[in-house]
C-alpha cells in the first residue's frame, strides 16, 4: 500500500493541475442615470428563455427555428437570448468571431449542463419530471405555457441612452414590485447584451460542412451585472420601486442597430426561478 | 490487514487521487447473514485540448470525479433487505459532458416469501420475458439505474407456473419520475418425454401499461399546439405493451420466439421533419402518436465443439419511455436486445450498432466450432437495417484460435464492418464508415506463473470522395500485458492514428495530427484485494452497454480503482 501511496503522488505532481479560474467583474461604480421611478403600465408576465447552443450542434438550428416560432406566437411575452456554451460551442478555425464567452460559460455552469443539445432553460425553473432546469426542445412550449398563467411579481422598465459616437450605452433599469419579496431568502437583478442577426458559420443538417450564411439570432454577448446576477439590497417590499444603472462601451464588430438590453428579475437560494424578464433596444 | 486499515490507506491514496473502491464482506450472527460490497470509482482529469479533452467542467476546473456504490444486504426471519448507498461527485457517468453531484439512498428493498405468495417492495430489478415489454435494470457504465420503485406480487399457481404482478414508478436518480408503470406477467415450464429424448417449453405472457401524469401530458399538449393541422394528433395517457413468449428445447436445439405489440403512444422521432410558418423545413425531434411492434426469435444449436446461432428481430415504433420527453438512454421502461456481436478488443469494439427504437430489421448469424480443444473457430455476421432496407450496420467477424502445447495459446482473425456513423451519431452527410480490421493476439507462458500476451490490430477505414479517411481515419493498436499470477498485471497500449482521417483533430500546423492514445495500467491483487491504477489518453467514441450506446467524449486522465473482498 505505502509503495502505491507513493507512485501515486508521483503521478498526481508530475500532472500540473491546471484549473480555469471564474471571471470576477468587480461592481461598476456608474453615476446614476435614471429619472425620478414612474409607475409602469401595460406589462403583462414575460417569460425568460435562455437557450445554449453551439456553432458544431448539427441539430440546434432546429432548435432555434422551433424558438423563433415561439416567439412569433407570443411576442414581446417571450424573451429569448441565445447562449453560446458547452461541448459544441468552440468555434471553427474558419469562424468569422467566437459566439463563445466565458461569461456563457459561467451561466451554463450555474444553470446545469444539460443531457444533450438542442436545450433551453425557461425561467430557471425545474419542472416536474425534468433532471434539472434544461429541457430538451419538446418541453419548451409547455413549460412556457405554463409560467405565462402566473402574476408578474416584479414589473422591469429599461431605457437605453446610446451614443453613437463614442459607442457608449448607459442602461438605466427600473423595478417596480408588485409582491412583497422581502419574504424571498435573495433577489437578484441579471442584465445582458444581445446581438441579433449575426452571420457566423454553423452546422446543419444539410451539410458536413458548416453554413458560413447562418443568421444567429439573439446571441449572448456580454452581462453588465455578475453572470449570476447582482444581489438587490435596496427594499423590495410590495410597491417600492429599485433603480440600477449601467454603462458598456458596444465592441466595433457588435452592430449596435441589431443590439438590445435584457433584464430579469430572479431569487437566489435553492431556487433560481425568474420572475419577470423584459427586452428594449434603442 | 483489518478493514480500517485498508480504508485508511485507501483514503490517504484517495485523497491525492480519486478513489476507487470494492469491498465486500458477510457476517453470520443468529441464523442471519450480512453481506455487502462497495464499489467506487474515480478519475483525475488532464485537460487536453488537441484530442477534445476539454470543455466540460471536470477539465476546466474540477479536475476530479468520482463515484460510488454501498449495497447491503441482510437476510434474517425469511425477509431479505437490501440497502444501497450512492454517491457521484463531479461524476461524468450521467452526462459525459456535464457534472453530476448527488448522494443519498440509491436503493432499498423488502422481500419475503409467505407460502406461495412472494412479496417485494422498494426499488425492485425485474423483467418480463427477453425485456422488449418491461425490464426494470441497473448498468452502472452507462448510468442507467431504471429501478421500479413499488410493489411486486407473484404467486405460485403449481410447481412449474408462476404468475407477478407489479406498480411503481421508475426511478430518476434520487428522484422517480411522475408516470406510473404496471403489468403483470404468467411464465410456466412444460416438459415431455423421456431422458435423453427431452423436449421442454417455457412459455409466457405479459403485459405492461404507462400512464402518464398530468404535467407531462400538459407538457405534450402545449408542444403539438404548436404543430400544424397535418402534424397535430391528440396524445395518450394510457399505453399497453403486450407479449407472448417462448423457448422451446429439444436435444441440442433451443429456439426463442418474442412477438410483442404497443397501442398507441406518444412517439418522439429525432429526424422529424417540419414545415414552419414561411414554408422552410427543418428537421428535428418531432412527437407524433403510433402503435409499435417488435418480433424477435432466434434458434441454436450445439453439440460436442459445435455451436450455431441464428437470430432475427423486426422492430417498428417501439421506444417504450416513462414520458416522450425523455432522450438517449434516460427513461426507457423497456430493453430490446442488441444484434451485432459485442467485441471486446480495442479496435473491434469500436463502432456499435446501436439499438435503433422507432425502426429496425436486423438478422445475425454466429458459429463456433471447437476440435479437441486445440483448433477454435468463430464466424459471426450481422447484418441491420431501417425499415425502408437503408444500411445501418453490417459485420463479418471471423476468428481463429490455436493452442500448442501449455504454454502457447494464438488467436488472430479479421472484422469487417460497415456503419451508419450518419444515424447512429447524428453526424450530416457523413458517409457509411467502412472498416477492415485485422487482429491477432498471442499469450506465451513462461512458467505456472508469469505470462505475456501481445495484441495488434489495425483498423482500416474506407475513403471518401474526396480521398479523406472515413471519421478517423485508419488505426494501428497494439498491447504487451506481463502478468506475474497472482498478484500483478501490467499493461501497456497504444492507438496510433495512422492515417488520420475526416474528423482527425487538426494540430497547430493547420495539419491532421497523426496522434498517439496511449494507456499504461498496473493491477494489483492481494488476496481478495484488487487495486488498479491507469493512465489513459482515449479517443471519443460510442460506447454501447446491450445495445444502448451514447457519445463518449475523449478521455485524458488518471483513473484509479481499488476492488478489496474480505
Amino acid at each position: 500500500m505505502k509503495r502505491l501511496s507513493t507512485l501515486l503522488a508521483i503521478v498526481v505532481l508530475s500532472f500540473g493541475c491546471e484549473e480555469i479560474p471564474p471571471v470576477i467583474t468587480p461592481v461598476m461604480q456608474v453615476e446614476s442615470i435614471c429619472d425620478e421611478p414612474a409607475p409602469i403600465t401595460d406589462q403583462q408576465r414575460q417569460v425568460l428563455v435562455e437557450e445554449f447552443t453551439g456553432v458544431r450542434c448539427v441539430n440546434c438550428p432546429a432548435g432555434s427555428a422551433a424558438l423563433e416560432e415561439l416567439i412569433g406566437q407570443h411576442g414581446d411575452q417571450l424573451v429569448a437570448v441565445s447562449i453560446h456554451a458547452g461541448s459544441f460551442a468552440p468555434p471553427y478555425p474558419e469562424s468569422f468571431d467566437t459566439l463563445r464567452t466565458a461569461k456563457g460559460e459561467e451561466i451554463l455552469s450555474f444553470v446545469g449542463e444539460p443531457l444533450g443539445y438542442p436545450t433551453a432553460v425557461v425561467n430557471r425553473k425545474k419542472f416536474p419530471g425534468g433532471f434539472n432546469l434544461q429541457l430538451p426542445r419538446n418541453g419548451w412550449p409547455g413549460a412556457i405555457e405554463q409560467e405565462l398563467q402566473e402574476d408578474p411579481r416584479v414589473l422591469i422598465d429599461i431605457k437605453n441612452n446610446y451614443d453613437e459616437a463614442t459607442r457608449e450605452l448607459e442602461t438605466c433599469v427600473t423595478l417596480q414590485m408588485m409582491d412583497d419579496l422581502s419574504v424571498e431568502e435573495s433577489v437578484f437583478l441579471t442584465v445582458m447584451l444581445l446581438e441579433n442577426n449575426v452571420v457566423d458559420l454553423q452546422l446543419t443538417p444539410e451539410s458536413s460542412e458548416p453554413d458560413p450564411n447562418y443568421v444567429h439570432k439573439h446571441v449572448f454577448r456580454d452581462v453588465l451585472t455578475s453572470a449570476a446576477g447582482n444581489l438587490i439590497q435596496d427594499e423590495v417590499t410590495a410597491g417600492s420601486f429599485v433603480q440600477q444603472s449601467f454603462a458598456i462601451t458596444l465592441k466595433e464588430k457588435y452592430k449596435a442597430d441589431d443590439c438590445s438590453i435584457i433584464a430579469f428579475v430572479h431569487l437566489g437560494g435553492d431556487t433560481k426561478v425568474v420572475l419577470q424578464a423584459e427586452k428594449e433596444g434603442w | 490487514m483489518d478493514l480500517l486499515q485498508i480504508f485508511r490507506k485507501t483514503l490517504t491514496a484517495g485523497a491525492l487521487l480519486v478513489f476507487g473502491t470494492v469491498i465486500s464482506f458477510s457476517q453470520n450472527n443468529n441464523g442471519g447473514t450480512l453481506s455487502g460490497n462497495l464499489e467506487a470509482n474515480g478519475n483525475f482529469f488532464i485537460r487536453d485540448s488537441l484530442i477534445g479533452a476539454a470543455n466540460t467542467p471536470q477539465y476546466d476546473r474540477q479536475l476530479y470525479g468520482a463515484d460510488a456504490w454501498l449495497n447491503l444486504s441482510y437476510n434474517n426471519w425469511g425477509f431479505d433487505f437490501g440497502l444501497r448507498f450512492d454517491l457521484f461527485n463531479n461524476s461524468n457517468l450521467l452526462n459525459p459532458t456535464g457534472s453530476f453531484t448527488g448522494e443519498g439512498i440509491g436503493r432499498w428493498y423488502v422481500h419475503k416469501k409467505v407460502d406461495k405468495f412472494d412479496i417485494s417492495v422498494g426499488y425492485l430489478y425485474d423483467q418480463i420475458g427477453s425485456g422488449i415489454i418491461f425490464r426494470a435494470f441497473e448498468q452502472r457504465p452507462l448510468l442507467i439505474d431504471n429501478a421500479l420503485y413499488g410493489a411486486r406480487l407473484a404467486y405460485d399457481l403449481g410447481e412449474n407456473w408462476q404468475i407477478k404482478g407489479f406498480t411503481g414508478r421508475q426511478k430518476q436518480q434520487f428522484d422517480i419520475y411522475e408516470p406510473v408503470i404496471k403489468g403483470g406477467a404468467i411464465d410456466g415450464y412444460l416438459s415431455f418425454g423421456e431422458e435423453g429424448r427431452f423436449w421442454a417449453m417455457a412459455p409466457g405472457l405479459g403485459v405492461v401499461n404507462r400512464t402518464l401524469d398530468d404535467p407531462s401530458m400538459n407538457s405534450i399538449v402545449a408542444t403539438v399546439n404548436t404543430y400544424t393541422a397535418e402534424d397535430a394528433f391528440v396524445p395518450v395517457y394510457n399505453t399497453y405493451a403486450f407479449s407472448a413468449y417462448n423457448t422451446l428445447s429439444a436435444g441440442p436445439w433451443t429456439w426463442y420466439v418474442e412477438a410483442a405489440y404497443k397501442t398507441d403512444d406518444n412517439l418522439s422521432d429525432p429526424f422529424g421533419e417540419f414545415v414552419l410558418s414561411d414554408s422552410s423545413v427543418v428537421v428535428g425531434d418531432k412527437l407524433y402518436k403510433a402503435p409499435g411492434t417488435v418480433f424477435y426469435s432466434s434458434l441454436s444449436y450445439a453439440k460436442s465443439g459445435l455451436g450455431i446461432s441464428v437470430e432475427g428481430k423486426r422492430t417498428e415504433n417501439f421506444d417504450f419511455r416513462v414520458r416522450p420527453q425523455e432522450q438517449l438512454n434516460r427513461g426507457l421502461v423497456n430493453f430490446l436486445p442488441p444484434m451485432a456481436r459485442v467485441n471486446t478488443y480495442r479496435m473491434t469494439a469500436r463502432y456499435n450498432a446501436a439499438t435503433q427504437f422507432l425502426g429496425e430489421m436486423a438478422v445475425q448469424a454466429d458459429i463456433r466450432y471447437n476440435y479437441k480443444r486445440k483448433f477454435g473457430v468463430n464466424v459471426n455476421v450481422s447484418n441491420i437495417t431501417d425499415l425502408d432496407n437503408n444500411l445501418l450496420y453490417r459485420e463479418l467477424y471471423t476468428e481463429l484460435t490455436y493452442k500448442y502445447k501449455r504454454t502457447w495459446q494464438f488467436l488472430a482473425g479479421l472484422q469487417i464492418q460497415r456503419y451508419n456513423q450518419e444515424v447512429f451519431e447524428f453526424k450530416p452527410d457523413a458517409p457509411i464508415v467502412e472498416t477492415v480490421t485485422p487482429y491477432f493476439d498471442i499469450l506465451y507462458k513462461f512458467s505456472r506463473r508469469k505470462s505475456i500476451r501481445f495484441e495488434g490490430q489495425y483498423m482500416i477505414a474506407g475513403k471518401d470522395d474526396k480521398g479523406e479517411g472515413h471519421d478517423y481515419g485508419s488505426w494501428l493498436f497494439g498491447l504487451v500485458e506481463f502478468s506475474i499470477a497472482p498478484s500483478w498485471t501490467f499493461t501497456v497500449s497504444d492507438m496510433y492514428n495512422i492515417d488520420p482521417g475526416k474528423a482527425s483533430p487538426i494540430d497547430d500546423s493547420g495539419e491532421k495530427a497523426a496522434l498517439h492514445y496511449p494507456r499504461f495500467d498496473v493491477f494489483y491483487t492481494h488476496g481478495a484485494n484488487r487495486f488498479s491504477l491507469s493512465y489513459i489518453k482515449q479517443v471519443e467514441g460510442v460506447v454501447c452497454t446491450g445495445g444502448i450506446c451514447r457519445l463518449e467524449p475523449a478521455f485524458s486522465g488518471v483513473r484509479f480503482t481499488v476492488n478489496s473482498s474480505f
